[in-house]
C-alpha cells in the first residue's frame, strides 16, 4: 500500500473511531455486563426469594392450573416459562394478561424449583436493561439498526487499524513503551488491539448478524425468491407449527406428559423453555426447547399439539439447517455460553480492554489535536471530544454502578422499580456528559470521576450483605454463587477504575486541559 | 470523509449484496448451505470495500473506483438471472 493510501486510511481510522466511540464503549460496556446477564438477574432476584429446599419435581399442569385461576390469559398473546436449570434454582414465567379486549398487562412470575408461584418478578429486570442497552441502547423501533451500523463501522475500523498496522504487527507484537505519554497510549491501543483481534472480529461479525442480518434477508428475498419472504425463510429452516385457531375453548392438561415424552424423544437435552401457543384453544400446542450440553452448539426443539398429543415437529440438529446450525455456532460464540465461567470471564476481561482501546484512542486524538497550533486547533470540537470520553465513557460506568446500587436497595415489590432504575441510568449518563461539557481541568475531573465510580462500584458489594444477607447465605448453602460472581465483577471493574485513574488520568497542578481561545502551551500535556 | 462514508457505505453494500449472489447462482451447493456463505462473506465483502473506499485520497476517486468494481459484478448477476 502506498504513503498516501496509508495516510488516507489512517485518518479514516481515527475518524471513524472517534465518531463511533461513545455509542461503541456503551455497547462494549454493557455487553461485557451482560455476559453475567443471568448471574445479574440472580443476583437481583433470588436472596428475595431464597428457598429452603430443592425439587427435581417441576410439575407444570398443577402451575398452568394455578396461574389460570388466577389470571384471564391472552390467548393470543405469549407464553413463555423459563426453566430452573442446575445453575439456577428458580424458574421464571412471561405472559400477557388480558384485562379487557384492548388491554393486555404482561406479567412476570417468580416460580419456586418445584413450579409454584413465589412472587412477581415485573420490577426486576436489571441484567435485562444491560443487555437490551447492549444491542439497542433501548432506543424503540430503530436501535437494532443504530447498533448495527455502529458495528459495522467497528469492523471497518479494526480492519483498517489491521491494515495500518501490518507491517509492524509481528515485529512489535509486544511493544509497550510505559515512559512517553503518546507511546504508552499508542502501544495499548495497538497491544490490546492484536492480542484480541479474533475476538474483536468475531463480536464484530456476530454483532452485524444479529441487528443487520434482515438487509441481506430483504435482499434475498427479493432477488432470489421473487419477493416471497416464506420461500426464503422456507430455506432458511424457519419451521411454521402454527395451527389455526379454532375458538372451542379447551384447558391447558397434559403438559406433564408431552413434556417427559419431549425428554425421551430428544434424547441428550437441557430443556430450558417452554412456551405454548394459542393457549386456551383446542388449537393449543406446546413447544420444548433447548441445548445438547455435550455438543458445542447443538439446539433440539419438539412442538406438540396438547389436545392430542400429536407430534407437530421435531428436530434433534439445529433444525436439520445449515443455516440455523450456523448461526446457532454464531450465537453460542457471541454470548460465551460454551464453556461455563471460564469464557465469559475471558470474554469479559477482552471485552472492558476493548473499552480501554476506545478510550486510548479518543485520549490520541485529544493529544494530537492539543499539540496542534493554537491557530489550527477547534476548542468547541476538543471539548465535544474531552465531554465524550470523560463523561460518556466514565459517566457509562457510573451510571452502571449507581443502577447496581438501586437494584439492591430498592424494595423488589415497589412499582415501577425498573422504570426507575433505567430513569437514574439515563439521567446520571446525561448529567455527567454536561458536567463534563462545563469542565476546564478535563484531566483532573476525569481522575475524581472514576475514583468516585470506583467507589460507587464497590458499595453495592457492601449493601448486598446488609440488605439480603440472610438470602445470600441460603443460597451459598445450596451452592448457588450468583452474588459472589456478580460481587467480583463490580470489585474488578472498581479497581479497573482507580487504576485508570491512578496511571493515565495522572493530575499536575501546573496542567489545564480545555483549550480556550487563549489557549497556551501549558495545554499540551494530557 | 462523509463522501467517502457514504461511498463505501451505499456501493459496499451493493457490491456484497452483488457478490455474494453471483456466488449463489454459480456454485452448485445446497440451498441453506449456499445462504449460510453468503451470509459469512457479506458482511465482511462490506467493511472491506469501506476500508477500501476510505484508502482514496478523494471521494471523487473512491466513487469511481468502487462503481467500477460494481458494474461488471451487476452486469454478471444481470446475466446469471437471465440464464436461471
Amino acid at each position: 500500500m502506498n504513503k498516501d493510501s496509508l495516510k488516507a486510511l489512517t485518518n479514516a481510522h481515527a475518524w471513524v473511531g472517534l465518531v463511533i466511540s461513545t455509542i461503541l464503549f456503551i455497547i462494549f460496556f454493557a455487553g461485557s455486563i451482560s455476559l453475567f446477564r443471568d448471574d445479574i438477574n440472580a443476583w437481583e432476584l433470588n436472596p428475595h426469594f431464597a428457598v429452603h429446599e430443592q425439587s427435581d419435581k417441576f410439575s407444570f399442569d398443577s402451575l398452568i392450573n394455578e396461574v389460570a385461576q388466577e389470571y384471564n390469559i391472552n390467548t393470543h398473546g405469549y407464553f413463555i416459562l423459563s426453566m430452573p436449570t442446575a445453575e439456577q434454582p428458580l424458574a421464571n414465567l412471561y405472559f400477557e394478561e388480558k384485562i379487557s379486549e384492548e388491554e393486555h398487562v404482561d406479567q412476570h412470575l417468580i416460580l419456586a424449583p418445584n413450579g409454584k408461584v413465589i412472587g412477581k418478578g415485573n420490577g426486576s429486570r436489571w441484567g435485562d436493561f444491560l443487555y437490551e442497552l447492549h444491542y439497542d441502547l433501548h432506543i424503540p423501533e430503530v436501535g437494532l439498526y443504530f447498533v448495527g451500523i455502529v458495528t459495522l463501522f467497528f469492523f471497518v475500523a479494526l480492519l483498517s487499524g489491521v491494515v495500518i498496522h501490518w507491517r509492524k504487527i509481528i515485529s512489535k507484537f509486544f511493544q509497550y513503551r510505559k515512559d512517553g505519554n503518546k507511546d504508552k497510549l499508542l502501544d495499548a491501543h495497538n497491544l490490546i488491539g492484536v492480542m484480541g483481534l479474533p475476538f474483536h472480529i468475531m463480536y464484530a461479525f456476530s454483532g452485524l448478524v444479529f441487528n443487520l442480518l434482515i438487509i441481506y434477508q430483504i435482499s434475498y428475498a427479493v432477488v432470489l425468491y421473487g419477493g416471497d419472504q416464506n420461500e426464503l425463510f422456507k430455506a432458511a429452516g424457519v419451521v411454521d407449527v402454527h395451527l389455526d385457531e379454532t375458538k372451542i375453548v379447551m384447558p391447558v392438561q397434559g403438559i406433564d406428559n408431552l413434556f417427559l415424552t419431549a425428554k425421551a424423544s430428544l434424547g441428550e437435552v437441557t430443556i430450558d423453555r417452554v412456551s405454548i401457543d394459542h393457549f386456551g384453544d383446542e388449537s393449543a400446542s406446546v413447544t420444548f426447547r433447548g441445548a445438547d450440553k455435550s455438543q458445542f452448539s447443538t439446539r433440539k426443539e419438539a412442538t406438540y399439539h396438547i389436545a392430542s398429543g400429536r407430534v407437530l415437529y421435531l428436530t434433534k440438529d439445529n433444525f436439520d439447517n445449515d443455516l440455523r446450525g450456523g448461526l446457532s455456532v454464531i450465537s453460542s460464540l457471541h454470548f460465551g455460553d460454551f464453556s461455563g465461567y471460564l469464557i465469559r470471564v475471558l470474554f469479559f476481561i477482552l471485552g472492558i480492554g476493548t473499552c480501554y482501546i476506545i478510550l486510548t484512542g479518543n485520549l490520541m486524538w485529544i493529544q494530537k489535536k492539543v499539540n496542534l497550533r493554537v491557530e489550527k486547533q477547534n476548542p468547541i470540537g476538543l471539548k465535544v471530544v474531552y465531554a465524550i470520553t470523560t463523561g460518556g465513557f466514565i459517566g457509562t460506568i457510573f451510571a452502571s454502578a449507581v443502577g447496581f446500587v438501586f437494584a439492591r436497595i430498592i424494595p423488589i415489590d415497589f412499582v415501577g422499580r425498573s422504570d426507575v432504575i433505567g430513569y437514574l441510568f439515563f439521567g446520571c449518563l446525561f448529567t455527567a456528559i454536561v458536567v463534563s461539557l462545563n469542565i476546564k481541568a478535563q484531566k483532573q475531573f476525569a481522575a475524581t470521576f472514576l475514583r468516585i465510580t470506583a467507589v460507587t462500584l464497590s458499595i453495592t458489594p457492601i449493601l448486598d450483605w446488609f440488605v439480603v444477607s440472610q438470602g445470600i447465605k441460603v443460597m451459598l448453602s445450596f451452592g448457588y454463587y450468583h452474588v459472589i460472581v456478580v460481587e467480583i465483577m463490580l470489585i474488578s471493574l472498581a479497581l479497573f477504575c482507580w487504576l485508570i485513574a491512578s496511571r493515565l488520568f495522572v493530575y499536575k497542578r501546573s496542567e489545564e486541559i480545555i483549550p480556550e481561545s487563549h489557549v497556551s502551551i501549558q495545554t499540551q500535556n494530557l | 470523509m462523509w463522501s467517502r462514508t457514504f461511498a463505501g457505505l451505499i456501493i459496499g453494500l451493493l457490491l456484497s449484496v452483488s457478490l455474494v449472489l453471483n456466488l449463489n447462482l454459480l456454485l452448485p451447493i445446497k440451498e441453506d448451505t449456499m445462504l449460510l456463505i453468503g451470509l459469512l462473506l457479506a458482511f465482511p465483502l462490506w467493511a472491506g470495500v469501506q476500508v477500501w473506499g476510505y484508502s482514496f485520497a478523494n471521494a471523487k476517486k473512491a466513487w469511481l473506483k468502487l462503481t467500477m468494481v460494481l458494474i461488471p459484478s451487476v452486469l454478471i448477476n444481470a446475466a446469471l438471472l437471465s440464464l436461471r
